[in-house]
């Protein structure tokens, strides 16, 4: 597991991440068929965000307690805020257009 | 302006590449990625997309006369937005570089998908600008300043010859008295 910027969150990132991944890999599981309805979809991802916030909320609030102020540090929020203000990017893009491949 | 683009499938379901995707890192035929931060997630609880936003700090040797011109080191940050939406079953990676991004921007996309026989598609782009609209401000301002040093200097001349000129007529008056 890759470290973070600030050592000192080290430990805490690394435990958000190992509690992330083990969610992430039940989470994809085909738990619904394909024919689930709409309803059955919300139902079903709205449970699984509950229980990721169960699991790993509190690591979670952690961590960005620790890598927030971590970043302001290096002087990378400046940079960031004109990154986030130029591609929002809160839905997600457009595909890309289609390309051959083998 | 540069493209770059490239695609291909990896021999894996898509599930596999996309739980493979946070454990890219560390690793040792991409080591100048150093540190990988989550600063945002989110999970949709009505899409059941996720959501993440993170920051890679990057080393790479920076060649020397970068260095000298726009400044910087070592330590290079790059924001990667992903976006899983495990319903349509598509990823997509979108980073852009946050180190030395006043002169120039790298945006690259990345995108997988399922393709048959339990593979996945991987698609890649990525745009590398440098900032004209950046470039004519530093422009602008480079000849605003030559304009006024003229200016300035154009006076300036005006007023030293004009001294130049007069003690000469005065040298001129005095030498017929």
């Amino acid at each position: 597991m890759a470290d973070s910027l600030s050592p000192a969150c080290t430990p805490l990132k690394q435990e958000y991440d190992s509690c992330f991944n083990v969610w992430f890999e039940g989470y994809l599981e085909p738990a619904l068929s394909a024919s689930a309805t709409d309803a059955q979809r919300t139902a079903h991802y709205q449970r699984k965000a509950e229980e990721f916030q169960a699991k790993c909320g509190k690591v979670y609030a952690e961590y960005q307690n620790c890598i927030q102020g971590a970043v302001k540090q290096k002087g990378i929020e400046p940079l960031l805020q004109q990154a986030r203000e130029e591609h929002p990017l809160r839905e997600p893009p457009p595909p890309l257009p289609p390309k051959d491949s083998n | 302006m540069h493209f770059f683009s490239q695609a291909f499938n990896y021999e894996h379901p898509w599930s596999h590449v996309v739980v493979g995707m946070w454990h890219k890192y560390p690793n040792p035929k991409c080591s100048h990625v150093v540190s990988i931060d989550v600063l945002d997630r989110t999970v949709d609880p009505k899409t059941g997309i996720i959501r993440t936003e993170r920051v890679l700090g990057c080393k790479q040797k920076t060649p020397g006369w970068i260095v000298k011109i726009f400044g910087g080191s070592e330590d290079a940050f790059v924001r990667e937005i992903s976006f899983i939406d495990p319903t349509t079953q598509n990823a997509t990676i979108t980073s852009v570089n946050l180190s030395l991004s006043q002169f120039a921007t790298c945006f690259e996309r990345i995108h997988y998908s399922p393709a048959p026989n339990n593979r996945t598609s991987f698609t890649q782009t990525a745009e590398i600008q440098a900032r004209m609209t950046l470039w004519r401000t530093a422009a602008d301002g480079l000849e605003k300043w030559l304009v006024q040093r003229f200016e300035q200097n154009a006076h300036l001349g005006k007023l030293g010859f004009t001294d130049v000129l007069r003690s000469l007529e005065e040298r001129h008056t005095e030498a017929a008295v």
